[in-house]
């Protein structure tokens, strides 16, 4: 790929990138949130149009306007969030738009036996006959793999693939990826994680700000130089808590106070009365962060709402600084006491119709000095509003220019914005750096240390391990809704917390 | 990512002058090209067309007659925009303004017929306070139907519309049947039940002020208060309200209910105050235009009373067409379908 | 009720099911690939009036079902050109559709015929009997003794269910109203299914529109629709959205509608209006249960854009 540029609106997504991927390698292409990278590769696999630029295979100029092209030259992409259709069979799934024999009347025994070939071949285990919606991530991941290598791709591109995968999970995925690699396919491997990038890849290309910033072998590669390279200078990698080598970022809790957080045995049913979350207990107490550990679905979602009245337990108790969440209105929670960093952004947490004000002040609409005697004062929200904007660095026009105006990035500052914004006993904030770049990460990091230094508590709720382990004190870890055990940090181990995340403790 | 100074909302009389001509500028544009699409097939058809856009533009103008007629259209008009544009703002479509105003003119005229010997004082607000509440009943079927079951609230609203015909047809043929028409129609409701006149001759009622009032309260209710700023991030985005702790499923509810009731109260002063009774058929196509105005306002309650008045003046003008030109009425229906057209096309072009 | 009188009860709630059955279907194949009609009622009155009008001027009842076919599809055309290509709101835009519809069957019927004291009237379709099936004892009789467009809506609807079900195209298709982006990134035409089926389901409409005044009416009258356009929403829902459970569920539809209608000539102590109102009452009540259990199809309603990036 040859001087891409891409530009959504007036944002310059990417800036002139140049990319060379060799047969038979693994090529990591790392950077931070907004480096660029997902959007170079949707530029490949025919999902973006580029503004310019040209993009060459086997020393051939090809045209790609769209995933049928790139599917034809022998692409495949395997996307952050899967792209599959959930009521559809896994076999339904992957042979979604693939010329079928009989195509009037759907024969797709021949196909099954494809895909249990290919499943054979790369150690990808899958059931052909299962439901999509049953599975868990691990079985989907290898579905969208799958998807790939039934049309006979020679380039597979994957999008942050481990988010979801326990290390054990991660450990296989690579191995299948290491067969692909040694029968002549490549393969490019997008993450922000750099000790995946140097356990995994044969080279390696860092982005920055939608520019091409190196390209290395492994064996010329060192974590240090990677690390300046992602973040350039606009960080100071030596202070930096991102990147901190050092075992405590700060100092212990103090355990014999009263938690602000308690949760007793606490049970959330669904709506097939299965539970959800099952006979949790769980504090909190002040100057601490507890990390939650597991794959997404586990509960996660669950544990949060209920801690903000918005699921009611079927049993068990859940105070705050002594407040009973049952016997009081969310909206008053939020007043004093909890600050929420929703799990999904777009789906939780914004309103893109609304004004930036408007979405600034979610949830403190009935407090002072926003409101009085139920009328809005909106002098004094815009002046907070611009206030906010400042401090967080959220690019807009202002507090009244339109949501939908904002990108992810500053949609997720408006999120960090709003839940800092009033002080509270408890934040409980769900993947808070997600879609982040590293400066922005840090900022969030150190808000969070910040509550705590201040005597707050934390639940930071997170499907970044590194995350957790860089800032908890304790980790507790989900598995089915249940805590299948809490760690705290001088017992942290990445691969006993893998196998809390798979159950392997509950289950055996 | 470099950090941009946030520049400060543009402030100053000069600044907020543009901001307000660069809105009403797609608007215009989209007011021209209607009438210049639809002269031009008028123009095909044989007809004068330069007679026909002074028509249907001045006949409010021309006479104090046509302008008390324009009034007395926007006043439902008005209220169905609100009934429309109120459960709107929580992302609800009422589609049911037509049968909510005719449970509203049922309820008044029934109030007003059987207690019509109480004096003005009394009868007056009861019959308005029965066309609000029987507007509220009607809109809080299809709201319960969404709070209970999901019920798709636009399927409902509109179902609802054709039992209330029925209904009237009921009322005004079993019920309270003036024999002396031959148009179903009931008997006329009690004089302390009408509307006191602000002018007698052409005769002007006072529910003009009474909506104008309405619309204000709607307005802050809606743009001012900490409740209307629920209702509106509701709309906005529900999942984000209840994660916030806003009660979503009751806003729903509540949107519907006052939809129904503003609804509800334009079949009372249609009653009170233009026929004096329950006709069939009264509710003519305001529900059908106050959808097109909330649209076309884009569900800004401000503007509503602004486009309301303009759709008056031209139906005003439509019907003063049929009857000098024999143009149909239902073309300036299209004229008014083809702006709400241009006014949302501005928008995406906008964007780009 | 005799056996001749059965057997006459059923025949007409097979023909009161087609406009049921066309505009149903027609609002589930949009719904399929994502593009939900809210305009069912405004297409209808248009259909029904250029349909009667072309098979007036041309004394021709095929070229009326045609031309309604034709207008159909440009409303539908016109639907999938401002959700899909401007990705308008879908609600508002089938609105401005209904509203557009509505006041133009009236204005064309006026311009082509005027104001006239007897109204203009075309012949109703005839009933083709199909040899040997019409035979079979009561069923055949039901079922094989129609008009065409009855034998139509069993083709269409049995097609429908076919093609989505049976075919690898059906597979792509359902696709596009449950994840856009992932039919797109397997190269599966979005924007082309999407446009084909809501003019298809455009052209449905129109077809059902027509029907009714070659089957009731024999002319075109302003009330002539009464509602059915958004009964048939109620019945794609009714139906889950699948053509099999839609034609069954039409059955309902029409069974009540010439119940009402029966009740009412035959007479009885309640009141006309209460008769009127059944339809709309029973297919409320019907819903109620259904709308906890039906699965739409999982895009309903929305636009897809590629390169969006951040889909809410």
């Amino acid at each position: 790929m040859q001087a891409v540029r891409k530009t959504f609106g007036s944002v310059v997504a990417l800036n002139e990138v140049n990319l060379h991927i060799n047969r038979n390698e693994i090529h990591g292409l790392l950077g931070g949130n907004g480096a660029g990278k997902t959007t170079l590769m949707n530029v490949l696999y025919g999902l973006y149009k580029p503004d310019s630029g040209q993009i060459r295979l086997d020393g051939q100029p090809v045209e790609i306007h769209s995933p049928r092209d790139a599917i034809r030259q022998g692409i495949g992409m395997v996307h952050q969030h899967f792209l599959q259709v959930d009521t559809y069979t896994v076999l339904e799934n992957i042979v979604l738009g693939t010329a079928i024999k009989n195509r009037p009347t759907m024969q797709l025994a021949e196909a099954e036996q494809r895909v249990k070939a290919l499943s054979d071949q790369f150690g990808l285990t899958v059931k052909p006959q299962a439901m999509l919606e049953t599975l868990p991530m691990g079985a989907r991941q290898r579905v969208e793999i799958l998807k790939a290598l039934y049309r006979g791709i020679k380039i597979l591109i994957l999008d942050e693939p481990t988010t979801n995968l326990t290390p054990q999970e991660v450990d296989s995925l690579f191995e299948s990826l290491r067969v692909m690699v040694s029968q002549g396919m490549s393969v490019v491997f997008i993450t922000h994680k750099l000790g995946e990038v140097m356990s995994a890849c044969d080279r390696i290309t860092v982005l920055r700000e939608g520019q091409s910033v190196l390209t290395l072998d492994r064996a010329a590669a060192s974590p240090e130089s990677l690390v300046q390279a992602m973040v350039g200078d606009e960080l100071d990698v030596a202070d930096s808590l991102l990147f901190s080598t050092s075992k405590t970022v700060s100092d212990p809790p103090d355990r014999t106070q009263p938690p602000i957080l308690a949760m007793d045995a606490v049970t959330v049913l669904g709506d097939n009365r299965q539970p959800l979350l099952e006979a949790c207990s769980l504090a909190v107490y002040p100057n601490e962060i507890v990390g939650i550990a597991g794959v997404a679905g586990n509960g996660q979602r669950e544990l949060a709402e209920s801690i903000l009245g918005l699921q009611a337990p079927s049993a068990g108790r859940i105070s705050i600084a002594g407040t009973d969440v049952a016997q009081t209105p969310t909206v008053k929670l939020l007043e004093k006491l909890v600050s929420y960093i929703p799990e999904d952004r777009l789906q939780d947490g914004f309103l893109p119709s609304a004004s930036v004000g408007q979405n600034l002040i979610l949830g403190r609409h009935r407090q002072e000095p926003y409101s009085k005697n139920g009328f809005l004062n909106w002098p004094v929200i815009n002046r907070a509003a611009r206030r906010l904007i400042g401090e967080y660095k959220i690019r807009t026009l202002g507090p009244d220019d339109t949501g939908a105006n904002l990108s992810g990035g500053n949609i997720q500052r408006v999120m960090i914005a709003r839940a800092f914004s009033f002080p509270a006993q408890l934040v409980v904030a769900h993947n808070p750096t997600q879609g982040l770049d590293i400066p922005s990460i840090e900022f969030v990091f150190s808000k969070l240390l910040a509550h705590k230094a201040a005597g707050g508590a934390t639940l930071l709720i997170s499907e970044n391990l590194e995350e957790l382990l860089l800032l908890c004190d304790r980790i507790a870890t989900l598995y089915r809704g249940r805590i299948a055990g809490i760690l705290t940090r001088d017992e942290f181990d990445k691969y006993e917390i893998g196998r809390l995340m798979s159950g392997a403790r509950i289950d055996s | 990512m470099a950090l941009e100074l946030t520049p400060d909302a543009p402030s100053g009389a000069a600044t907020r002058f543009k901001q307000i001509a660069d809105q009403l500028l797609p608007y215009l544009i989209a007011v021209v090209v209607a009438f210049i699409v639809i002269g031009l097939v008028i123009g095909l058809m044989g007809f004068d067309v330069l007679t026909a856009y002074r028509t249907i533009l001045f006949t409010s103008f021309k006479s104090k007659n046509g302008f008390v007629q324009t009034l007395l259209k926007f006043v439902p008009l008005l209220l169905q925009a609100l009934a429309f544009t109120v459960p709107l703002a929580a992302g609800k479509f009422n589609i049911g303004g037509e049968g909510q105003m005719l449970m509203g003119a049922i309820g008044a005229a029934i109030v007003g017929i059987i207690f019509a010997d109480l004096p003005l004082l009394i009868l007056l607000p009861l019959v308005l306070l029965a066309s609000v509440l029987f507007g509220a009943l009607w809109g809080a079927i299809p709201a319960w139907l969404l709070y209970q079951f999901n019920m798709n609230e636009i399927l409902t609203t509109v179902l609802l519309n054709f039992i209330s015909f029925s209904l009237v047809d009921y009322v005004a043929v079993e019920l309270f049947r003036d024999p002396a028409a031959g148009h179903p129609t009931t008997v006329p409701i009690g004089a302390g039940g009408e509307l006191p006149l602000l002018i007698s001759s052409p005769p002007l009622h006072s529910g003009l002020i009474l909506a104008i009032l309405v619309a204000a309260a709607v307005y802050i209710y809606t743009n001012k208060t900490s409740a209307g700023y629920e209702l509106v991030v509701t709309g906005a985005n529900p999942r984000a309200a209840g994660v916030f702790g806003i009660p979503v499923r009751r806003l729903f509810f509540a949107s519907l209910v006052i939809g129904g009731m503003l609804a509800g109260l334009s079949g009372g002063i249609e009653v009170a105050g233009s026929h004096h009774r329950l006709i069939e058929g009264m509710q003519s196509n305001y529900l059908l235009l106050g959808i097109i105005i909330g649209l076309i306002a884009k569900g800004n309650n401000l503007a509503v009373p602004f486009v309301a008045f303009f759709i008056a003046i031209l139906e005003v003008g439509a019907s003063a067409m049929q009857r000098t030109l024999l143009i149909p009425g239902e073309m300036v229906f299209i004229v008014e379908a083809l702006i709400l057209l241009f006014v949302l096309l501005s928008d995406v072009f906008k964007k780009r | 009720m005799d056996q001749a009188q059965l057997t006459n009860f059923a025949k007409l709630v097979i023909l009161a099911m087609v406009p049921y059955v066309l505009a149903s279907q027609g609002t589930m194949l949009g719904g399929r690939t994502g593009i939900f009609n809210v305009a069912q009622e405004g297409i209808m009155l248009v259909g029904a009036s250029v349909g009667f009008l072309a098979a007036y001027l041309s004394n021709s009842l095929l070229v009326g079902v045609l031309a309604a076919t034709l207008v159909g599809g440009v409303f539908g055309l016109a639907l999938a050109y401002f959700t899909t290509t401007l990705r308008m709101n879908q609600f508002v835009i089938g609105l401005a559709l209904f509203f557009i519809g509505l006041a133009l069957s009236t204005l064309l019927f006026k311009f082509a015929i005027g104001v006239t004291l007897r109204p203009p009237l075309v012949p109703t379709l005839p009933n083709i009997a199909i040899p040997g099936l019409a035979q079979i004892p009561f069923l055949g009789e039901v079922l094989f003794d129609q008009n065409w467009l009855v034998y139509f809506t069993f083709i269409v609807s049995a097609f429908l269910y076919y093609l989505l079900y049976q075919t690898s195209f059906g597979l792509e298709l359902r696709a596009v109203g449950e994840n856009p982006k992932a039919a797109d990134s397997l190269g599966v035409n979005v924007t082309l299914l999407r446009y084909g089926t809501a003019i298809a389901g455009g052209m449905l409409m129109g077809i059902a529109g027509a029907y009714l005044p070659m089957v009731y009416t024999g002319t075109f009258t302003e009330g002539i629709v009464q509602g059915r356009g958004w009964l048939a929403i109620a019945l794609t829902f009714f139906g889950g959205w699948r053509p099999d459970f839609i034609f069954l569920g039409a059955l309902f539809f029409a069974g009540v509608e010439v119940l009402a209608l029966r009740v009412q000539v035959i007479g009885s102590v309640v009141p006309y209006q209460i008769l009127l109102m059944l339809p709309y009452i029973a297919t409320i009540l019907v819903m109620m249960p259904a709308f906890k259990g039906v699965r739409a199809p999982a895009f309903l309603g929305q636009n897809y854009d590629r390169e969006k990036r951040t889909q809410v």
